[in-house]
């Protein structure tokens, strides 16, 4: 709407000035008038006009207007406080509350209720209706989560709007009509989605209520306490509500910047797994074959020991749940404390510290926001609903509001497929080829459009080499290696050459496996081919596969790299170091919120390999059977609630946890506790005294966090590239962008007739979070495993069905589920579910799989 | 009728057959803007003619298609054959016995504002006009009238027919595009006008059954012969339907202009012997009643709007002193209470308590000062809806409590007594018939 021009107009006699074509009642805030309002919310999208509240007088328009959906103009003339428009405010009130309860006494939104608040501001002040009110049952449950009181709702418009435009779910709608109107779903089916919990806080009265904080406080006894939601890599901003030291209740904190104010229900019901029931809540020290509770003292003392022990025998695997300063401080246990190389935050392999600097230069880098002006956004190799949902619903709006057009290149079937332009379903491992096919493509439409020049004149230097490999393999051979269509492949290229910004939306998955470091080189190059070093606006967003993957990175928590992605001595993999463990050269095992057995590929030889070891020191905050069975020190670990420090967000953004709850029970904060056992081990930890002092030390060694502190970063992060220091010092680090080293890109790993490939993908729900939550367990997912119905067809399987799916002597019991996108020859399992876990067969490499039915 | 513009061949048998529409003339004006005019010159006849909608707005119908960008954008024309409002039986007849007279009427107004693809979206009530105008289509369609290269002039338009679900909200013209998309019939915000973003998002000609049945006969005759119809600002003829208490209820093809009393007491017949006309709907269940004195006004927009009441869709509805005024604002109140779709909060609200009010003044458990509140109510409705449906009741029934408060007080205090005396509250039906007086 708006045109960006600024222009000024008078509103209750002040002039205002702002953007052009601005909506009247957002312009009207910039001069300080509050108009009330319902259904109007600027998160969903275009104004509906339904609730008929924010209505004004426009000099030279005869009727009053809805400001909500009244562009400003230059020279206009508003009033808000005539009569006429108090008039229509007062009736709309009193209609409003014709048949609303008016039971605020027993009402979970009495005292944050935006009904009362304009009721009393806005409203005549008396109601003359006698008559009886409408009656519904009440409450009743929409979901499991939510509860639905439909005597309180106004039908303002705004859960229904968020279901059909912002999650696209399509499951909330109004039914009957006139006064007869309610909320609910096609035949009362429950309201089941990923994002469901938004429609709680959109909600201005109390007819949506989270059924968990029902009845739990009321706005007085509360506080709030704003943080990092950690259990995803989308890093929303979140606000969680305090109550004598208990988390009631999750929050948005709104930050366009991240998470555009919304929040998936793992994040908003997830809060549960901090409650002390069932945690870790003291050290633990392996005594006569059990873990038994120990003191502190004991338990630091044991870990000094035990890694002292071991020395350069040691791994440390940090998991995503990590902080940057307790990974800056692990890898300095590791490598300065212990003298040992191996420490790894991956799941999936080597990874180069020349491609994870391509890969992070500055000029590569877009922001969240700039999801929101692409014209293209490829999003490659990751489904962002399972792996960082917030990112699903930023796609959606790009395509839904701004026209974005969604390219959608990946091995597996993603959410974001039905609103796709062009989706390139490629082989597993078929990545590398892929985005060769794509450059050569491209590469190609460049000749063309330029008349024959090859266009490499001013090209970033390899630029040659890379077209000179590349004419050496014909597009049909790059596309039948990925098994892609090349007519899909040529109109992928094609909207990428007239696309303005392109934002490339990729999985870290990308990178996993054997030919995972080809595939990163592959992608560099293709950013490059495109241009988005050079375009404003235009780049590359990792969605790392672990919450915290990019901070872990660039503090120092990768094998070969060290903080601030520099080249450090090369150490072992995550897989590298359990192997290393079965014959014997690791001896002992350093497991920061890492659970193997769970996490990764090769369950079998995990277990092996922790049972060989003689020493595994774990934090957890609840046990698994890694600790169980395995560790000889356990150290509780804190939840997010109560965690210190600072995350990195894919986009780059440092954020800051801030303690919301005090410590349950001997838990004490964990890069504390990681200090202590550097300074047991002889290391000088004198400056680090607090959690900002120890991001003060990783500051000085990764030269993008430069100077950065925690006061700077604040309460809505800030991402280094921004950062003039942060830029420059990484554009000097990370040295000139270039083409990488062009290599032939390989076949992709074929199965063989009748067999399936084996793919894992993660599951939203396939988390010990749902577990540990409550009000989520009903969602906790057995494993499916995804067919193409031509593979189903073979197998004579249909959806629903029971399946064992086995591998070398393994096998998994999973229900069969057909999808149309799904790639032929693949059999796609769910990581990390409680049963049947998919890491039972995966073990890195090519996995060949039979389906049979059980 | 003979000087009749529309219904002039109505009872010639079989009409609805393209065999009998070519016989009296039919598609010949498709083959003359076709074949002899370009589309900016048919435009242009629609604009001189001064047709106006008849669907109630009573908008130019050729400036309407005049606002419609130009080029290469994909652009629609929706007929509105969603006939709801009460009273109102024209656009039936239309399409029940001319079929072919609309069809012809919507690829002319296609071609002269460019679409290629146009729909008739009727109510789902009129089943059997829907079949007519089905069988009509195909046979429209065989004989190349529509679909592709319409008589080989290289212009083509498909058409639609689109039956409702049974909404009057569907007739306002934003929820018909909702509807027709798949959606939940509601109104949409305006702007943007379905000129500029309509059905799909593209530009979008919406006109009236009886509007596009006049196309053909201005492009056959010319606007002057049109313009010899009607007046100077309402040219042509009017199919109005005469309803209520009338001995010869129907539809009547006038021109606009002549005195009411014509058309109600000599077209109609007038209400039966020794009755009076009390009250009556120049436009529709949701125009502004009107009373005896009124009987003379010329039929026209401008006058019933000086009036304080409005043409319309055209529709009269007579009401005689037979029967109680209360019983009408009911009726009426119900219609629009059951017909509000639900989406903004005056009309939702204000149609539903609007109801609960009339039916405790007919239950005598109302003051007087009952009637200052309802007054005030439709006060609050009017003009502070997001479309036109609240307005719809809250203005006849506004002016039946203005124009017949005494009744209003009568009937209360009647119903009081009657309660006093036992004779209701005992669940069995209300003594008060909706079409004849108490006992």
């Amino acid at each position: 709407m708006s045109t960006g021009d600024w222009i000024t107009f008078t509103i209750d006699g002040r002039e205002v000035r702002a953007p052009e074509g601005e909506w009247l009642l957002d312009a009207a805030k910039r001069g300080d008038v509050d108009v009330p309002y319902f259904c109007y919310e600027r998160k969903l999208g275009p104004p509906v006009g339904a609730c008929r509240m924010c209505m004004v007088e426009v000099e030279g328009m005869p009727k009053l207007q809805t400001s909500c959906s009244t562009p400003v103009k230059d020279g206009m003339v508003v009033y808000t406080q005539t009569d006429r428009v108090k008039d229509a405010q007062n009736a709309v009130v009193e209609f409003l509350l014709v048949n609303h309860p008016l039971d605020c006494p027993v009402c979970d939104k009495g005292g944050e209720c935006p009904l009362q608040d304009i009721a009393f501001g806005w409203g005549p002040g008396r109601s003359r209706f006698v008559e009886d009110k409408r009656n519904f049952p009440k409450p009743i449950a929409l979901s499991p989560l939510i509860a639905i009181d439909r005597e309180r709702c106004i039908l303002c418009y705004r859960c229904v709007r968020f279901s059909q435009e912002v999650a696209e779910d399509d499951q909330l709608m109004f039914l009957e009509r006139g006064d007869h109107t309610f909320v609910g779903t096609f035949d009362g089916r429950p309201y089941q989605a990923p994002f469901s919990g938004n429609v709680v806080d959109l909600c201005p009265v109390g007819a949506l209520t989270n059924t968990a904080y029902r009845f739990r406080a009321r706005p007085w006894d509360i506080e709030g306490a704003g943080t990092i939601c950690t259990l995803c890599p989308s890093q929303c901003n979140v606000e969680l509500t305090i109550r004598d030291e208990r988390v009631e209740r999750v929050e948005p904190r709104d930050n366009d910047a991240v998470d555009d104010g919304w929040l998936c229900d793992k994040g908003r019901w997830g809060y549960q797994s901090t409650r002390p029931d069932g945690r870790v809540l003291e050290p633990l020290v392996r005594d006569g074959g059990h873990l038994r509770p120990a003191t502190w003292e004991r338990a630091l003392a044991a870990a000094a020991e035990g890694l002292a022990k071991a020395g350069a025998a040691t791994a440390g695997i940090v998991g995503g749940q990590t902080s940057n300063e307790e990974g800056w401080l692990l890898q300095r246990i590791l490598r300065e404390g212990l003298g040992s190389p191996h420490v790894d935050a991956r799941a999936g392999g080597p990874l180069a510290p020349s491609a994870a600097r391509r890969l992070s230069h500055p000029n590569l880098a877009a922001a969240m926001p700039d999801i929101d002006r692409a014209s293209v956004v490829l999003v490659l190799e990751s489904n962002p609903l399972d792996e960082a949902p917030i990112f699903d619903l930023r796609l959606r709006k790009a395509v839904r509001r701004s026209g974005a057009r969604l390219l959608v290149a990946s091995s597996a079937p993603t959410a974001l497929d039905g609103g796709a332009t062009e989706v390139l379903r490629f082989a597993p491992g078929g990545a590398e080829s892929l985005l060769r096919a794509l450059q050569k493509a491209l590469l190609e439409a460049e000749r063309a459009s330029d008349g024959g020049e090859d266009g490499s004149a001013g090209a970033p230097r390899g630029h040659a080499e890379l077209a000179g490999l590349l004419a050496e393999h014909s597009l049909e051979r790059l596309t039948d290696t990925a098994e892609v269509d090349l007519t899909d492949l040529r109109d992928a290229a094609a909207l990428l050459t007239q696309a303005g910004n392109v934002v490339v939306v990729w999985g870290e998955r990308l990178g996993w496996g054997a030919r995972g470091s080809g595939a990163l080189e592959a992608l560099a190059d293709l950013a490059l081919v495109l241009g988005l070093d050079a375009a404003e606006g235009s780049g590359l967003i990792e969605i790392p596969a672990s919450v915290n993957g990019r901070g872990l990175r660039e503090a120092g928590c990768v094998a070969g790299i060290g903080p601030g992605l520099s080249d450090t001595a090369a150490g072992l993999t995550a897989a590298g170091a359990r192997d290393a463990a079965l014959t014997g050269d690791v001896r002992a095992f350093y497991l920061l919120h890492n659970d193997p057995l769970r996490e990764f590929p090769g369950q079998s030889r995990w277990d092996e390999a922790l049972r060989k070891a003689s020493f595994v020191i774990m934090h957890e905050q609840f046990l698994g059977e890694a600790a169980v069975n395995h560790a000889d020190v356990v150290f509780p670990a804190e939840s997010y609630a109560e965690k210190e420090g600072t995350v990195t967000h894919p986009d780059g953004r440092l954020q800051r946890l801030r303690p919301a709850i005090g410590h349950p029970g001997e838990v004490r904060a964990e890069w504390s506790v990681l200090a202590e056992i550097a300074h047991r081990l002889g290391l000088d930890v004198r400056r680090s005294v607090t959690a900002g002092a120890v991001l003060e030390q990783l500051a000085e060694e990764a030269p993008m966090y430069a100077g950065i502190t925690l006061d700077e970063i604040g309460g809505r992060g800030v991402r280094w590239q921004e950062r003039p220091a942060g830029a420059a010092a990484a554009r000097s680090a990370f040295g000139e962008l270039g083409f990488g080293p062009a290599a032939e890109p390989p076949a992709p790993p074929s199965a063989g007739d009748g067999a399936l490939r084996l793919s894992t993908r993660p599951g939203l729900w396939a988390s010990w979070v749902t577990e540990r939550s409550p009000s989520l367990r009903f969602l906790v997912s057995g494993q499916q495993v995804e067919l193409s119905p031509l593979d189903a067809e073979r197998l004579q399987v249909a959806s629903g069905d029971e399946v064992q799916v086995r591998s070398n002597g393994h096998s998994v019991k999973a229900v069969v589920q057909i999808r149309d996108r799904a790639k032929r020859g693949t059999a796609t399992l769910i990581e990390g579910t409680q049963e049947g876990n998919a890491n039972v067969l995966a073990d890195g490499a090519l996995v060949v799989v039979q389906v049979e039915r059980d | 009728m003979s000087t009749g513009i529309l219904l002039r061949h109505v009872d010639v048998p079989d009409l609805n057959r393209i065999e009998t529409y070519e016989r009296v003339g039919g598609y010949a004006a498709l083959r003359k803007a076709l074949t002899e005019m370009t589309a900016d010159q048919v435009l242009k006849e629609l604009e001189a003619s001064g047709l106006r909608g008849r669907g109630g707005a009573g908008f130019s119908m050729g400036k309407k298609a005049g606002f419609l960008p130009h080029g290469d954008i994909q652009k629609y024309l929706c007929c509105n054959a969603d006939e709801s409002e009460p009273g109102t039986f024209k656009d039936r007849e239309l399409m029940h016995r001319n079929p072919h007279q609309l069809i012809e009427g919507v690829l002319i107004a296609a071609y002269a504002a460019d679409i290629t693809n146009a729909f008739i979206y009727i109510r789902g009530e009129y089943e059997e006009e829907a079949d007519i105008l089905d069988a009509a289509l195909t046979e429209a369609y065989a004989r190349r009238y529509a679909g592709d290269d319409i008589l080989g002039s290289g212009f083509g338009c498909s058409l639609v027919v689109h039956r409702g679900a049974g909404a009057y909200i569907c007739g306002e013209e934003t929820a018909l595009l909702d509807s027709l998309e798949g959606k939940r019939g509601n109104p949409r915000l305006k702007p943007p006008f379905p000129a500029n973003q309509g059905l799909y998002q593209g530009p979008t000609l919406i006109n009236n059954v009886e509007t596009l049945s006049n196309v053909p006969h201005v492009i056959a005759n010319g606007a002057g012969w049109f313009r010899t119809f009607g007046t100077e600002r309402s040219p042509g003829t009017k199919v109005v339907s005469v309803s209520g208490c009338v001995q010869r209820p129907g539809n009547y093809e006038i021109e606009l202009g002549i005195p009411s009393r014509d058309i109600i007491y000599g077209l109609a017949g007038g209400p039966p012997d020794g009755r009076r006309v009390k009250a009556w709907f120049p436009g529709g269940s949701s125009a502004p009643v009107l009373t005896e004195e009124h009987l003379d006004l010329p039929y026209d927009f401008e006058h019933m709007a000086e009036a304080g009441s409005m043409l319309g869709s055209g529709a009269i509805i007579v009401v005689d002193d037979s029967v109680p005024i209360v019983s009408i604002a009911l009726r009426l109140a119900e219609f629009y209470r059951h017909e509000s779709c639900g989406k903004c909060v005056p009309c939702r609200e204000g149609t539903n308590w609007t109801v609960k009010m009339l039916e405790r003044i007919d239950r005598g458990e109302a003051t007087p000062m009952d009637l200052d509140v309802m007054a005030d109510v439709q006060g609050n409705i009017i003009g502070n809806c997001l479309c036109l449906l609240g307005d719809s009741m809250a203005m006849p029934v506004g002016s039946m409590i203005a124009k017949f408060r005494p009744e209003f007080e009568a009937h209360m205090e009647k119903a009081v007594l009657r309660q006093a005396a036992g004779r209701v509250g005992d669940g069995t039906e209300s003594p008060i018939s909706l079409t004849g007086e108490a006992a």
